[in-house]
């Protein structure tokens, strides 16, 4: 964990408007996280966690400042630039939903391979990361099959496939029971951590302090850290 | 880049709505069905024409042709001997009728078989070689292609009966024809070819010729040997291009096909409104799923690309299907288009269907591209989205409500630009078309904020009427507008079509009613039958003339002859009237008035023209016209326009004296009598029968008999548009099905709840059913005026432009009542497999989480 920050905000300020309010979700943040580093953020519902990772991700765009993922700037990209990137630099895990229902577990592994173009046999590379949660006999099957936890542990290997620098994980237990969530939590930071890779994780869960390198809570739209 | 994976999903998800998928491609294919039926039926009867005219032309590149009662045979002796021409042949022909073969007419063709073997070629073709010997010596013998003969088990030898100016005569079967190639099979497989002696003793033209085929070279020769030509021949006479007269023939159907082809179009509109409601529902269903995808980095133009494919492959195979089912509906609406070809306009013989790639091709290319049209829309919406915002379908929805001012203000704006384009188009259809789907595509538009008025409207007495869930009814139609608008406007649109054809054709109807009243005022009308039933053309024996004007009874006699003389545009309708009084005088007149109008018809030589020869040829009171006639060719003054609906091509009408005095021609097409007072109807057509014995194929009708005829033409020739309407109408209804079934099933969750709450199945029922009743109903409702707004440019803008006629506009209420309840019934009717799924649901399966 030394050398240049893989993720950089800056400034960053985040505003809708409905009807004639304007509300106003992140307010001039700033922030680091290292490479390698596992930070969490911490919120109530509402507070603007999955805003913050949207804007790190590139899927929204702030109303001012800016954010720097391994030197790009992406608020200075097109829409399809930061798509782009988003493919080759960003792996997701959310709370609900992290499959298309209309692949098989195989295929949702292999999809960001394909979309990356990622040479070599990509039933193999599938077929392995499904070893790695135990889940290499599931293959075939549609995600209508799994239990929650069997989805997000699919969606954890899926969100590593591609070797991303990130990993950005939205509530990734909010949607398990305890032990299950526990479990889950266990393989994402497992994974992560052996891979190398840099995670922040948006949760309510006080449950994951325990493993977090940073922590970050949003209030009334300021990112403050804990020690 | 391989995109395989993000192909098999968009597979899958078609496969796994099978109801959704399949309706849609039904949609489409029964949109392209009726394109297609209309087209090829269209294009079947174009080509059968061209073919026919064509082989029966044959080498001839120019004609020498006379007026109505033809050339004297002369002519061809002077044109050998004098003007040199030695390609020459002469030819008589007309049409005839096989009364022991219903439905066979045969285009008889009389030649000199030794001239014209150098412009037909089917005499000496490969195989039998016809009897010439036999067709020159033996009266009445003739010719048959070889397959005809098949189909009406005759060999040569025998005999069959032909019916020419309702007398029946007997042709000997000499030979057979064969033909070199299946189409030139087709093409004369009505022809009856016979010793030009023969043809003009049985056509009634002893010592004429229909005309007289020539080749003329390209170049100065050619030209040296027309000018050759026409200084032998006689006023009245000209030398015109043999390809010239058919295209010219040909072309007078040509607004009966736009018109038919237009139609056709609504069908496929309709379709296309399915499709786009399938693509909506189906992005709206996969929001997440496109959500995810473009969080792990799909792009826009992929996720477009995708959804576009995925649209082109259900057209595709709607497309196929429709094209399938196109041929098939293409060999029924045949026999329609054809009886209205034969009905209205000339003789033509179609058997089968001709399937051309270039058909084909266009019928593709309009399936494929009004899917992917309508398609674009929700495509782009897709890739709208932000990625995993998760467009919950609340926020879907509350965007299209926020939209419907913009759609409104979209829908007005083509609105106006269909009345301007109505206004600036003039004489061309296919703007007037374009016109009219811009109008229909704006009210379309308007449908999502009418529908919210109407529902607030509603709102109210649904409470009143039903509690609660009355109110939920009218509420969710609301609600749900993205999906409940477009299966709205679809069957809008179906309705309107309904309404405004319906409209039309009624007003027609009516129109046509008060015409014939008006006109038809003899008692008895006497006609042979001829094989065009709107025309009487084949001149009646001169004696029986005589003698149904001298049978007892008979108070007054009026004669009638129809015949096509040239002029400078072309083959013109003439009608020549011997009108016994001017009390007689009963056209129905636009310009000028009766007695200025008789003064210079019977004084002086003027003529009337009918309103659509008026409207194509810019004829007006004042202005003249230039016939040729056998005195050479004649100016004429207009001294009226009168209403006529029996021809759409336009007739000019002149006194019996007029005409004699111009043209050699004697004949009598029709005479209308007028009874004596005191005698009946009845008893002086029994008197008429008993004066002309010998002639039992005469068409002798009281004129009750011959108004109701007129109509049965009328409604035979709208028998197609009902077809059309037809299937329009279950294009809609299978929309409104996808739509309605798409709907509920995502209501699904929300009536688990209410399930949960103690709502009973039948409760569950009455909500969906009258959710799908307010549908309808708002459907029935908007397609009542735009069906009048359909009706009005149908009525007086093209129809006007392509016929030339004046229409009153008749709304009855009984129709408007018919397209309400036909909406309303096909929005239950459609609603009821979706509300009967969703009440035996059980509320724990609605509930679960996907």
């Amino acid at each position: 964990m030394s050398g240049a920050p893989l993720v950089e905000v800056r400034g960053l300020t985040k505003a809708y408007t409905e009807g004639d309010v304007e509300r106003v979700v992140l307010r001039d943040v700033d922030a680091t996280i290292g490479r390698g580093e596992l930070a969490v953020l911490l919120g109530r519902s509402g507070s603007g966690k999955s805003t913050f990772l949207n804007l790190i991700s590139g899927i929204d765009l702030p109303t001012a400042g800016e954010v720097v993922i391994d030197g790009t700037c992406l608020t200075r990209l097109s829409e399809r630039e930061r798509t782009l990137f988003r493919r080759r630099h960003i792996g997701f895990v959310f709370q609900l939903f992290n499959l298309i229902p209309t692949l098989t577990v195989e295929e949702n592994l292999r999809l960001p391979l394909e979309l990356n173009a990622v040479p070599g046999d990509g039933h193999r590379a599938a077929l392995a990361l499904l070893e790695m949660v135990g889940l290499a006999d599931r293959a075939k099957s549609f995600p209508d099959r799994l239990s929650g936890g069997e989805q997000q542990r699919i969606a954890v290997v899926r969100a590593l496939a591609h070797d991303p620098p990130l990993i950005l994980a939205d509530e990734p237990t909010g949607n398990l029971d305890l032990e299950t969530g526990r479990q889950v939590l266990a393989v994402l930071d497992r994974l992560t951590r052996e891979a190398g890779k840099t995670m922040l994780m948006a949760t309510h869960s006080r449950e994951v302090i325990g493993i977090a390198d940073r922590i970050f809570t949003i209030d009334h739209g300021r990112l403050v850290e804990s020690s | 880049m391989s995109r395989a994976i993000l192909w098999r999903s968009s597979l899958r998800y078609l496969l796994r709505h099978p109801w959704q998928t399949g309706l849609s491609i039904l949609g489409i294919a029964l949109g392209v069905a009726v394109v297609a039926g209309i087209d090829l039926a269209n294009a079947s009867a174009r080509r059968a024409f061209a073919l026919s005219a064509e082989s029966v032309t044959g080498r001839a590149t120019h004609q020498v042709i006379g007026g109505p009662s033809g050339l004297p045979d002369g002519v061809y002796r002077r044109l050998r001997v004098d003007a040199r021409v030695r390609p020459s042949a002469p030819v008589v022909d007309g049409y005839v009728a096989a009364p022991n073969f219903p439905g066979r007419t045969f285009h008889l063709l009389g030649i000199d078989p030794l001239a014209d073997r150098s412009f037909r070629g089917y005499l000496g073709g490969a195989g039998t070689e016809p009897d010439l010997a036999a067709l020159m010596a033996r009266p009445g013998a003739g010719l048959l292609v070889s397959q005809t003969a098949q189909q009406m088990r005759l060999a040569p030898g025998d005999t069959f009966a032909i019916r020419v100016g309702g007398v029946r005569r007997t042709i000997s079967l000499v030979g057979l024809l064969e033909p070199a190639d299946e189409m030139s099979r087709h093409a004369l497989e009505s022809l009856l070819v016979t010793d030009i002696a023969s043809a003009q003793e049985l056509l009634g033209l002893r010592g004429r010729l229909s005309r007289i085929d020539l080749v003329v070279p390209d170049g100065p020769e050619g030209a040296s040997m027309l000018a050759r030509i026409r200084r032998v021949l006689p006023p009245g006479a000209d030398v015109v291009r043999a390809s010239e007269r058919s295209r010219v023939v040909g072309e007078m159907t040509r607004a009966f096909d736009v018109n038919l082809a237009a139609l056709s179009l609504l069908a496929l509109m309709v379709g296309t409104f399915m499709i786009y409601n399938t693509m909506t529902s189906s992005v709206v269903e996969r929001r997440e799923s496109i959500g995810l995808a473009r969080a792990l980095g799909v792009t826009r133009r992929e996720i477009f690309t995708l959804l576009i494919a995925e649209a082109g492959l259900v057209g595709l195979i709607g497309t196929a299907l429709g094209l399938t089912l196109g041929i098939v509906l293409a060999r029924g609406l045949l026999r329609l288009v054809t009886q209205t070809i034969n009905d209205l306009y000339f003789v033509l013989s179609v058997r089968e269907v001709a399937i051309t790639s270039a058909a084909l091709l266009k019928v593709v290319a309009l399936g494929l591209g009004a899917t992917v049209l309508a398609s674009l829309a929700p495509a782009l919406e897709a890739t709208a989205a932000p990625p995993r915002a998760v467009l919950s379908r609340s926020t879907i929805e509350a965007r299209v409500r926020r939209s419907v001012p913009r759609l409104a203000a979209t829908g007005l704006l083509l609105l106006l630009s269909g009345a301007g384009l109505l206004l600036v188009s003039r004489t061309s259809l296919a703007l007037s078309y374009t016109a009219l789907f811009a109008l229909m595509l704006g009210f379309a538009l308007l449908t999502p904020g009418a529908t919210v008025l109407l529902m607030l409207a509603l709102e109210p007495l649904m409470g009143r009427l039903f509690g609660v869930l009355g109110r939920m009814s009218a509420r969710s139609v609301v609600q749900s507008l993205s999906r409940t608008s477009v299966a709205t406007a679809a069957l809008m649109i179906s309705i309107s079509a309904t309404v405004g054809v319906g409209i039309m054709v009624g007003s027609f109807r009516q129109t046509v009613q008060r015409w014939l009243e008006a006109s038809l005022t003899a008692d008895v009308y006497v006609s042979s039958p001829g094989v065009v039933p709107s025309r009487t053309d084949s001149p009646l024996d001169p004696a029986l003339v005589r003698a149904l004007a001298s049978a007892p009874g008979v108070a007054s006699v009026s004669t009638h002859r129809g015949v096509t003389v040239e002029s400078a545009t072309g083959p013109t309708r003439l009608v020549a009237l011997g009108i016994a009084s001017p009390r007689y005088f009963t056209f129905h007149l636009k310009a000028g008035t009766p007695e200025s109008v008789w003064t210079a018809w019977e004084g002086g030589g003027a003529v009337i023209v009918s309103e659509p020869y008026a409207y194509r040829h810019g004829a007006h009171v004042g202005s003249s016209i230039r016939l040729r006639t056998d005195r050479g060719e004649r100016e004429f003054a207009v001294a009226g326009v009168f209403y006529d609906y029996a021809s759409d091509q336009g007739v000019v009408a002149m006194s019996r004296r007029t005409y004699e005095r111009f043209w050699d021609d004697r004949g009598v097409s029709a005479v209308a009598i007028r009874a004596a007072p005191g005698e009946s109807v009845e008893a002086l057509i029994a008197a008429l029968r008993r004066a002309a014995p010998g002639s039992p194929e005469l068409l002798i009708r009281g004129n009750r008999a011959l108004r109701e005829a007129s109509l049965e033409i009328f409604d035979r020739t709208f028998a197609i548009t009902a077809v059309l309407r037809l299937l329009a109408t279950i294009v809609a209804f299978a929309g409104i099905l996808n739509a309605l079934m798409a709907l509920q099933l995502e209501r699904a969750h929300e009536v688990g709840v209410l399930r949960a709450h103690g709502l009973t199945p039948s409760q569950v029922w009455g909500l969906v059913t009258s959710q799908t009743g307010l549908i309808g109903l708002c459907a029935g409702v908007l397609a009542i005026p735009v069906g009048i707004v359909l009706a009005l440019v149908l009525t007086l803008v093209i129809n006007r432009r392509s016929f030339g006629w004046t229409l009153e506009v008749e709304i009855g209420a009984g129709l408007l009542i018919e397209a309400l309840l036909l909406a309303v019934l096909a929005a239950l009717l459609a609603g009821l497999p979706p509300s009967a799924k969703m009440a035996r649901t059980p509320p724990t399966r609605a509930l679960r989480d996907e």
